[in-house]
């Protein structure tokens, strides 16, 4: 006797061209749920990189799903922030082959470079950086991902000016 | 159908049926805790690994299908009892400590598979022991609360609210170890069904707001019952202790409302706590007031208002809270006295709806057994008064003798409305458990049981006739609405002297060719469908 | 060893054959139209004749996994490509998307018509963003062309592929865990039975086939199965092989062999170790796969070979480490991957992973007692063969061979109550 998914009569809307993003995809899926990943992935860009609960909420809505469901995908995944990240998003690779070309060195530099410990934002809403599993660009360790692209074969000093380079 | 062989025992079963219930039926209980009959099968707990011939890994029993003959299982096994004290120790090394402020313990899955299945030592480092910090003690809800340190993430409850109640309030957050459940940020989980959670939940992570530290489950006694909270009969069992009710706890039926029961209904002992109860018999005093007496004369009192209202109409209103076997002694009651005047009260309230494998049962009536009342015969005869009558017409002030019978007549007896139309009679008595305002203006008022200190059936809203017990016996000077309404019926034809409800019943069996040949301890576990004389 | 014409890495470092007339140009599509000019049926005899087994971990041969695809069915069927890539040390399918997308969208058409799926998902992990444009580039040209589409290459059925970005869990690149994602959801593994043959995306019959799979089928079609077996150590163990090297290697990279090259061998293609340094042990797999010491380095790198060894091929991820390499610090560091990456269904996994990170933490940090060591071949124990799917059995990988193979390292942590090789920083602190 399942009730059948009640979505909230206030529950907030996705931005009209997020929306309209989604419906592109629509004929690519047998469902609507398949849509979940790239509706999350439309609105973590439209919302400045992070998802507010007011996004997961409207990714919900638009796809007719139980909000709690699309939270616990949300929260499944390393690439949905739930906190607000900086302008430029830094992850450093630290799993075992870059660890075993430096990768620790990296990431002390990155710290120390932005003043920020992981996972927090510069004051000035710059940058955020976190440590990250293997990204599969071994051949280039040690490496980061600063937004979508990658950056191997570095040493503290190219990091640095990698970092400064970034507005 | 096809066979299977389970530590040496065979068993044939329908063809799909998982080994966990295969074990069930020949008594080879596999523990789990992720497995529940009403929900998907997910395979996750890892507790009910059992050993199956010709297969390389130990395999999930609740993931399993007895397709066709030739399966041949082992749980009485030294590698099934290796993974099993695997599995708990693996459960136990993030599991806080706290049986001792648990309220789970007693009854907790943990416990009793540690006690059965686990080994004697850990060598996990309390130390490392991983949190939730600040999720403790969450509310999910109105009547929920989680601490997150206990889960152990086996899902039942996720898995309920998405298919069973179908709210989807529950979700599973995070991965890994940090895995945990819980509802949208900001909403909460509050739908009827929402303490159900509460009982698939193996431990104590999630525990009902009302019972929480309420009573330790082995001072409860246990005796299957009733709801009276509307006219659907959810199984029940009331457990209380030395005849204090602490919860009720749903009971299985398949028919009626499966595994489940709701909040509002699990709320309803309350109101038998919370009343302020008659506890003597009471005539109406010169100035109007309540005064206590004894049974011989309150009895006698009721008899001379019925002698002086010869000649005049006699009317008997009768609430659906009483037992079907009570309403059939007092319409032969209604018979001896020969007044068409026969009305069984009906109040309409919120609907209630449970899930059950046949698409659900509903009820809408606040009272648990008008259907059975009127089969009894309390339904008015030609020209007869009916209840609205009485109680929103005038009809009441034209008796010289009016009978109130039972329940507490929920708001119709505190309406200050309803109370002055039926005080209209010239003589009124008011059977009852509570001291409502409508017993207070009675010129006889006599108490009896609640619902936990009688037996008797009931009639639900399909139509099913079900039997409760008594779980406990009522306080003294107080006396069982059966033995009252007998005695006042045996006065007017001895036959009736001395009957008791399982008598009663096989007089009704005489005369309703609904339960033709039943007797009432022949009565199933499941109930009789009335319309269709099925069981079960 | 003799010169080897590269197969699957011929167009590695040439932008032009990115484009479709540039990959057509190299013989791209041959191996296509030559399958659409066949049966279905023979293109997965030719397949199966070949021996192609999986190259995404699990060596599953590839043209008996598609004839578990019922042919008695009106269901949609599906084929879902496997280019989550998330296994450590591993970035060989990323080379093959970002330097030749054709040869993967003509192996997907491939294997679609042989099993009769209509519709092709690639699966690409959500950080390789810039792979994932490349190949929709690519798919955007090969539906101009008529290769996808209404009628592939003009005379075969319709297929489509669509490109589907993750969203960072290594757990999806397990099959079911991928459809569970695929469908939107959790990427948590189903169990199985069914398998996805069977029930698999969208409850249809699904093949499910890593990248390089994928790409060997262009040649395997274009030139023959006989051809394909004729490369690699035997029959069981057939085909070129894409190895990626990385860790203590001068130049790490990808290195293409027939499959069966040993360490030994491949050292010698790309400039020794690193530094000049001695070899101390190698994982021959990626993060699952149990680490092997420097003496057994000629061992050949095939799927039989290596798992006789105690270890597995895998994903062909190669780490090689050298001597100022803790190996406590390196499982350890694993561990903690495991650990961050189960799904958290099931017990042995989620508890498993957590407490086995925590036991390896105190043994490298010098609070390790002496029983710790037994202790982590208990709960290993636990866990292997007890899950719901193989993540636990890959975490058990290397922590079980750190305490069999060397288990002298964890003793003299214990004993000494530090690590015997503390962490050597390679770079200098520098001036900015």
């Amino acid at each position: 006797m399942a009730e059948g998914v009640r979505q909230a009569p206030d529950a907030p809307h996705l931005p009209e061209e997020v929306r309209r993003a989604i419906e592109r995809l629509r004929e690519r899926y047998p469902t609507s749920e398949a849509l979940t990943l790239p509706a999350l992935h439309l609105a973590q860009r439209h919302w400045d990189g992070w998802l507010p609960d007011e996004a997961i909420e409207a990714v919900a809505r638009e796809l007719d799903l139980p909000p709690a469901r699309v939270y616990g995908v949300v929260t499944f995944y390393d690439l949905f922030h739930q906190r607000p990240v900086g302008r430029h998003r830094l992850r450093v690779c630290t799993n075992l082959s870059c660890a075993l070309r430096g990768a620790e060195e990296i990431a002390a530099t990155v710290e120390s470079e932005l003043g920020v410990g992981e996972d927090e934002v510069t004051p000035d809403g710059r940058c955020s950086w976190v440590r990250f599993e293997c990204l599969g660009a071994c051949e280039a360790a040690p490496m980061l991902m600063v937004d979508g692209e990658y950056h191997g074969n570095l040493d503290p000093p190219k990091t640095r000016r990698l970092l400064e380079g970034l507005e | 159908m096809p066979k299977v062989v389970i530590d040496g025992r065979t068993v044939e079963v329908e063809a799909g049926t998982n080994l966990i219930d295969a074990g069930q039926r020949v008594g080879v209980q596999i523990p789990h805790y992720c497995y529940h009959p009403r929900l998907s099968v997910v395979g996750q707990c890892r507790m009910c690994l059992v050993k199956i011939e010709g297969a390389p890994k130990l395999q999930t029993a609740c993931t399993t299908q007895v397709m066709k003959d030739g399966m041949v299982v082992k749980v009485d096994d030294e590698e099934v009892k290796a993974a099993q004290e695997g599995m708990m120790e693996f459960l136990l090394i993030n599991h806080p400590l706290d049986c001792p402020i648990c309220d789970q313990a007693g009854e907790c899955g943990l416990q009793d598979y540690s006690f059965k299945h686990g080994q004697a030592f850990s060598r996990f480092e309390y130390a490392e022991k991983r949190i939730y910090p600040g999720r403790e003690r969450i509310p999910l809800g109105p009547s929920v609360v989680l601490n997150m340190n206990r889960c152990i993430q086996c899902t039942r409850c996720v898995r309920f609210t998405e298919e069973v109640s179908g709210g989807g309030e529950l979700g599973f957050f995070q991965r890994g170890a940090r895995a945990e459940i819980g509802v949208f940020p900001g909403k909460e989980l509050a739908g009827p069904l929402a303490t159900c959670v509460v009982d698939i939940c193996p431990v104590g992570a999630l525990t009902s707001r009302e019972f929480r530290f309420a009573e330790r489950v082995w001072y409860l006694d246990r005796k299957p019952s009733l709801c009276t909270g509307c006219d659907v009969g959810c199984n029940v069992t009331i457990e209380h202790r030395k005849g204090a009710i602490r919860r009720y706890k749903p009971r299985f039926n398949p028919a009626v409302n499966d595994y489940w029961m709701c909040d509002y209904g699990r709320g309803t002992f309350r109101r038998y706590q919370e009343l302020e109860r008659l506890s003597t018999p009471t005539l109406r005093g010169a100035q109007g007031e309540p005064r206590p007496t004894g049974w011989r004369e309150a009895i006698e009192a009721l008899e001379q208002g019925l002698q002086n209202a010869a000649g005049t109409p006699i009317a008997v209103l009768a609430s659906g809270s009483l037992t079907t076997e009570e309403a059939f002694v007092l319409a032969r009651w209604a018979d001896r006295l020969q007044t068409p005047h026969r009305a069984t009260w009906r109040e309409d309230g919120v609907e209630r709806r449970i899930p059950n494998p046949n698409g659900g049962i509903r009820g809408s009536e606040t009272e648990p057994n008008r259907r059975g009342c009127e089969l009894a015969g309390l339904v008015p005869g030609p020209e007869g008064a009916s209840a609205a009558d009485l109680m929103e017409g005038d009809a009441a002030a034209r008796c010289g003798f009016l009978l109130v019978a039972d329940g507490d007549f929920g708001a119709a007896a505190h309406d200050p409305e309803v109370v002055e139309r039926l005080r209209g009679a010239d003589f009124m008595a008011v059977i009852g458990w509570a001291a409502t305002p409508l017993a207070r203006v009675a010129d006889v008022a006599l108490p009896v049981t609640t619902h936990a200190e009688r037996e008797g059936t009931f009639v639900n809203s399909a139509s099913r006739l079900q039997r409760f017990e008594r779980a406990f016996p009522p306080p003294t000077g107080v006396r069982p609405t059966l033995e009252l309404l007998i005695e006042l019926l045996a006065r007017r034809d001895a036959q009736w002297a001395g009957l008791t409800a399982p008598d009663v019943f096989g007089r009704m069996a005489q005369t309703l060719p609904a339960l033709a040949g039943r007797t009432y301890r022949g009565i199933p576990a499941h109930g009789i469908e009335l319309e269709s004389g099925e069981d079960g | 060893m003799s010169a080897w014409e590269p197969v699957l890495s011929r167009n590695f470092g040439r932008t032009e054959a990115r484009t479709l007339e540039g990959y057509r140009r190299g013989g791209g599509y041959e191996g296509l139209q030559r399958a659409l000019g066949m049966e279905p049926e023979e293109v997965i005899e030719e397949v199966k004749t070949s021996g192609l087994r999986g190259r995404g971990g699990a060596g599953f041969p590839a043209g008996l996994k598609w004839s578990f695809i019922p042919k008695a069915t009106d269901k949609r069927k599906f084929l879902v490509c496997n280019a989550d890539e998330s296994e450590p040390g591993t970035f060989k399918d990323r080379f093959l998307m970002e330097n030749d997308p054709h040869q993967l969208i003509e192996g997907c058409a491939i294997c679609c018509y042989a099993v009769g799926a209509s519709t092709c998902y690639i699966y690409i992990r959500g950080e390789y963003g810039e792979p994932a444009n490349i190949l929709e580039q690519a798919i955007r040209e090969a539906y101009e062309a008529g290769v996808l589409g209404e009628r592939s290459l003009g005379k075969g059925p319709r297929i489509d592929i669509f490109v589907h970005r993750g969203a960072g869990a290594y757990i999806c690149g397990e099959e079911t865990g991928m459809l569970e994602s695929l469908e939107g959801k959790r990427g948590q593994p189903r169990v199985k039975p069914p398998f996805p043959a069977v029930v698999g995306a969208f409850a249809a019959p699904t093949v499910i086939n890593n990248v390089e799979t994928l790409c060997n089928l262009p040649h395997i079609l274009a030139r023959g199965a006989a051809w394909f077996r004729g490369i690699g150590t035997d029959e069981r163990n057939t085909g070129p092989k894409l190895y990626c090297l990385s860790g203590h290697v001068a130049r790490p990279g990808v290195y293409e062999h027939p499959i069966g090259v040993s360490l030994e061998q491949l050292l010698d293609g790309a400039g020794g170790m690193f530094r000049g340094r001695q070899l101390k042990a190698y994982i021959p797999g990626g993060a699952s796969a149990a680490l092997l010491r420097a003496d057994e380095a000629r061992i050949p790198m095939d799927f039989d070979n290596l798992a006789k060894a105690g270890s597995m091929l895998g994903s062909a991820a190669v780490i090689v480490m050298d001597e100022s390499t803790c190996l406590v610090r390196a499982v350890r560091r694993l561990a903690h991957f495991f650990e961050h990456e189960s799904c958290g269904q099931c017990t042995p996994c989620r508890e498993g992973t957590h407490w086995s990170a925590m036991i390896l933490d105190r043994i490298e940090a010098g609070r390790g007692s002496a029983g710790d060591a037994d202790l982590l071949v208990r709960v290993t124990r636990n866990m292997s063969g007890t899950a719901l799917c193989a993540l636990a059995d890959a975490a058990v990988g290397p922590v079980r061979s750190l305490v069999t193979r060397f288990r002298d390292e964890v003793d003299a942590h214990v004993a000494g109550g530090a690590c015997p090789l503390p962490y050597r920083p390679l770079f200098t602190a520098e001036a900015s």
